[in-house]
């Protein structure tokens, strides 16, 4: 029995250790920090050449956009911290005054240079605007 | 009528905690009196359910706006079809919905078991009982879907979204939820089980067919999701591993270890505290996917409300199921002793527990990446994420071992396979692998993984039509039939083991489409009229853009005419819809040519109608429909699996029951490829600015860095960007290149002298010729076995022996053919 146990025991030492090593490899490969904009406003140089992913909403009325090409600048803020946002491409649907986006870039002196932008669908299970309760 | 509904609920919750009371007393007491009571409670319970939604069906239909979640949902305007299906279009309503289906699948669970297996019925009803308390309780104290305005209320209702108002996303939720509930019906016959003591393999007879059921449905649930992302989105995919996609993911990999797992404990009565616990953590699952996506606790695409009530009240919920149930588990554990040592790594069993090891690895896999971000944040507090690469780093390969699973199992012997047998049953199989994998090769795939994904499907063919073959010959010596005969009465005679080959055929299938997404190609353009853009063999050219209106919304249409090998062959429409009152959130209207070999993809994200120009996006899609086929497929072999005992007949090819059965398919085949293609609501992918010729070397160009998740890809396609180091210094490279001004040969040849010919991708033509031969082939032969076996139906309508019954035959017949007819389903 014990035999049986040792066999059991070494194996899944060794099937775990595998498995951590893996896991420690490919995470440090794909993450990414995730930041609202209030945390980062502010502290640009901690986070110069890190991949970042920050979230915030966009400041109404600030949506620029270059004529004849996909270039956009805006402001995107959260609790009251504002910064500017630059990004290059196809933006979804949502996108607009307002609207919630998360953005995927690095931050830079002059803004957050965004490569991957997606804005939050509509989804059915949003909580119910007002006060909620009978 | 609102307060009617409010009453209706908590008479539920009432007679919900009734039937408990009386059932737990009734069965400690053995008084059959209180049991029939508490099942009669039980039956009672559905009904209130069924007025309770009749009553906010009618408030939709009716229009009383008074009531908020009805004025929230729908509008005067509405089509009655949304206005009845806006009942589970939000969250409180979703709930109601939940226990209103909960309340039916248990008394029909409880109404077919109830003679069969009488000591579990008082458990059933109240674990079910239990289960449906806590969902009223939730909807009476925090989500009533009753709710009213205290004030005077609204003269129209608010109006569902129109970026939701499609007909997928109506039936996807109760398919979803027809699984989900379904899957509580094995945890109730579980617990049972355990609390009777009365572990014997009657409660597992008792839910193998529910569990198969709710399997089916979440399967064509999370089809249904997928068409829905890949029409509707516009992004040109169909899974990002998102939190809600994942939600659905993680019951069905433990549900489908179950349906393996428990062949082990009725063959061989091993696994028995194994399958008690996998039905445990699937029905943990579905709460818990229900719980993430509605509480907040993970971060998503979607908007999800943070309601720190509703995941208190969860969270306290799972967590004392989970002690409760666990807790009876370590309690039966001397019951649960399996009754059988493991003989041999080389049998079925060892393959099946390798398969469940595996399936609980991708649900356990699956939950921690989603939970990630939550995780992180608790521990370090930082919240860090982890994107769709990381999942798919992990996951190819897990899929892949799973695959060839697929094929070794059915070879191997129960308890122990003997070398003789092993060469007799995996010759062919592996035969046809290595040609599969050859041809693949010789073709020019490059991919790995899709080269792999290649060769163990043929593997998986081999050894299914091997089975299937060898049944066949064994059946038409036995009962003197033709071998079409034979075949259809080798299906008819164990329905569930050929029905779970044909599931192993359509997951084939799937394995092809996922293989195809390796080969996707992509382009973006601004397109002015008459301007042409390249991409695979297609020339896709902007004609025009038409600016039209129906009443109901504002519609820019571009025109645009498809070649293909300098020939036109379609024109296709990409659009942008206005809906009124709705002009700030456009609609993006996919434009889609569907063919076996590959799917041409184009979305319009912006224009400009004074220049009568368009943006657009253009995917290539490989192989993309045998994703649908193959969910097609694996519902078609579940409901083989399903067919009732009395189906047998089925076995001698009564054309009654194959007309059933062909209606059936049409059915589901009515439901999974409607072409009704509205697309709604986008987020496309980044669109970078890039010269056509640094695009074009892209996608020729493999990405270098070595990393296990890059795969071989082309750089446009490298799975690992933007976080892959080996692809920014390759862009880099290739960019000073271009800047010299060197040609785009020169190009090439200047990377094939820095790493290899192994930097080149595909040679064009390579893998388009596999996608041509493959899926037609495979079409082909399906459509000859339906034709000739149509031909049988219609001349011999009963030609094997009555009842399919085994003519006692020369003892020639190998033991191997009595030992898996006789005892297999």
């Amino acid at each position: 029995m014990s035999h049986k146990a040792a066999k059991i025991g070494v194996t899944t030492l060794v099937l775990a250790t595998v498995f951590g090593v893996l896991l420690y490899t490919t995470l440090g490969e794909s993450m990414q920090y995730y930041k609202y904009v209030d945390e980062v406003v502010g502290s640009q140089t901690d986070w110069s050449g890190k991949k970042l992913q920050v979230h915030g909403y966009v400041v109404p009325g600030s949506i620029g956009k270059k004529r004849d090409a996909l270039e956009y600048r805006f402001q995107i803020q959260r609790n009251g911290k504002t910064m500017t946002a630059f990004y290059n491409g196809i933006t979804p649907d949502t996108f607009k005054d307002e609207s919630e986006v998360v953005l995927t870039g690095v931050l830079t002196e002059e803004g957050f240079i965004a490569s991957d932008m997606t804005a939050k669908c509509p989804s059915k299970y949003e909580a119910a605007p007002g006060p909620a309760g009978r | 009528m609102a307060s009617l509904g409010y009453y209706l609920l908590l008479a539920a919750f009432v007679v919900g905690a009734y039937a408990t009371a009386m059932s737990v007393a009734g069965a400690r007491r053995r008084s059959s009196p209180m049991i029939e009571s508490g099942v009669g409670a039980f039956y009672l319970l559905a009904a209130i359910m069924t007025a309770a939604s009749a009553v906010i069906v009618y408030a939709f239909v009716t229009g009383d706006y008074s009531i908020r979640y009805v004025q929230r949902y729908s509008d005067a305007g509405q089509p009655l079809f949304y206005k009845l299906t806006s009942y589970w279009g939000g969250l409180d309503g979703s709930i109601m919905f939940w226990v209103f289906l909960l309340s039916l699948f248990g008394s029909a669970a409880i109404y077919i078991n109830r003679e069969r297996h009488r000591e579990l019925i008082p458990y059933v009803v109240a674990v079910i009982s239990v289960v449906e308390m806590f969902f009223l309780l939730l909807m009476v104290v925090h989500n009533n879907p009753f709710d009213t305005y205290l004030t005077e209320s609204p003269a129209d209702g608010a109006g569902l979204n129109p970026l939701l108002q499609n007909f997928y996303m109506v039936i996807h939720p109760p398919t979803m939820y027809l699984g989900f509930v379904g899957l509580t019906i094995p945890y109730a016959f579980g617990m049972a089980a355990l609390i009777t003591g009365y572990l014997d393999d009657s409660w597992l007879r008792a839910v193998r067919r529910w569990t198969m059921f709710a399997w089916l449905f979440l399967s064509i649930g999370l089809g249904l999701g997928m068409i829905w992302a890949y029409e509707e989105l516009g992004w040109g995919g169909y899974w990002m591993w998102d939190p809600v996609e994942n939600a659905g993911l993680l019951p069905w990999f433990t549900a489908t270890a179950f349906l393996h797992s428990v062949m082990v404990q009725e063959r061989r009565g091993m696994l028995r505290a194994w399958n008690v616990s996998l039905v445990i953590v699937t029905f943990f699952l579905t709460l818990f996917g229900t719980f993430m996506t509605r509480s907040g606790i993970v971060q998503s695409v979607h908007s999800f409300g943070q309601d720190p009530v509703l995941s208190k009240l969860f969270t306290i919920f799972m967590v004392s199921m989970l002690v409760f149930s666990f807790g009876w588990v370590i309690y039966r554990m001397p019951l649960l002793r399996a009754r059988n040592e493991l003989d041999s790594w080389l049998s079925r069993e060892a393959a099946f527990m390798f398969n469940n090891w595996i399936l609980l690895f991708c649900a356990g896999f699956v939950l921690f990446a989603t939970m990630f971000p939550t995780l992180s944040e608790a521990i370090t507090g930082e919240r860090i994420t982890v994107g769709p690469p990381f999942f798919n780093q992990w996951m190819i390969p897990i899929g892949l071992t799973l695959l060839m699973l697929t094929g070794i199992g059915p070879l191997l012997a129960w308890r122990k396979s003997t070398v003789i047998n092993l060469r007799d049953q995996f010759l062919f199989p592996i035969l046809s692998g290595l040609v599969i994998g050859g041809v693949t090769v010789a073709l020019g795939v490059r991919i790995w993984s899709a080269g792999i994904c290649f060769a163990f499907s043929g593997f998986v063919m081999g050894t299914i039509t091997q089975e299937f073959w060898r049944g066949a010959r064994v059946r038409q010596q036995t009962t003197g039939t033709d071998i079409v005969t034979a075949l259809i009465g080798l299906v008819g005679r164990n329905k569930r083991r050929y029905g779970g080959y044909i599931i192993h055929v359509a997951v084939v299938l799937l394995f092809l489409g996922f293989a195809g997404a390796g080969f996707k190609q992509e382009e973006s353009a601004l397109m002015t009229p008459g301007q042409e853009v390249k991409i695979g063999d297609y020339v896709i050219r902007h004609n025009a853009l038409a600016v039209t209106d129906d009443g109901r919304k504002q519609m820019i249409t571009a025109d645009m005419t498809i070649l293909k090998n300098g020939v036109e062959i379609t024109k296709m429409y990409p659009a942008r819809w206005f809906f009124r009152k709705h002009e700030d959130q456009p609609t993006t209207e996919v434009a889609i040519r569907r063919t076996l070999a590959e799917d041409l993809y184009i979305v319009m994200p912006q224009f400009d109608a004074s220049q009568q120009s368009a943006n657009v996006e253009i995917t290539v899609n490989p192989l993309v429909n045998w994703v649908w086929l193959g969910f097609g497929l694996l519902a078609f072999g579940t409901f083989i699996a399903l067919l009732p005992e009395s189906a047998f007949t089925f076995a001698v090819g009564r054309v009654p029951e194959s007309a059933k059965t062909a209606t059936a398919s049409l059915i589901l085949l009515a439901i999974v490829l409607p072409a009704a293609v509205q697309a709604q609501d986008g987020t496309p992918g980044p669109l970078v600015n890039k010269t056509t010729m640094q695009r074009d070397a892209e996608g020729r160009i493999i990405c270098m860095c070595g990393s296990a998740g890059c795969v071989r890809s082309p750089l446009n396609n490298c799975p690992m960007r933007p976080a892959c180091h080996g692809y920014d210094a390759q862009v880099a490279q290739l960019q000073k290149y271009i800047k010299e001004g060197k040609s785009e040969d020169d190009i090439l040849s200047a990377f094939v002298k820095e790493y290899g010919a192994a930097v080149l991708a595909i040679p064009s033509g390579g893998f388009s010729s596999v996608s041509w031969v493959l899926p037609y082939g495979l079409a082909a032969l399906g459509l000859l076995v339906l034709v000739v076996t149509a031909r049988r139906w219609t001349t011999q309508p009963a030609t094997a022996g009555a009842g399919g019954a085994d003519i006692p035959v020369d003892p020639t017949i190998d033991a191997r053919l009595d030992d898996e007819l006789r005892d297999l389903d």
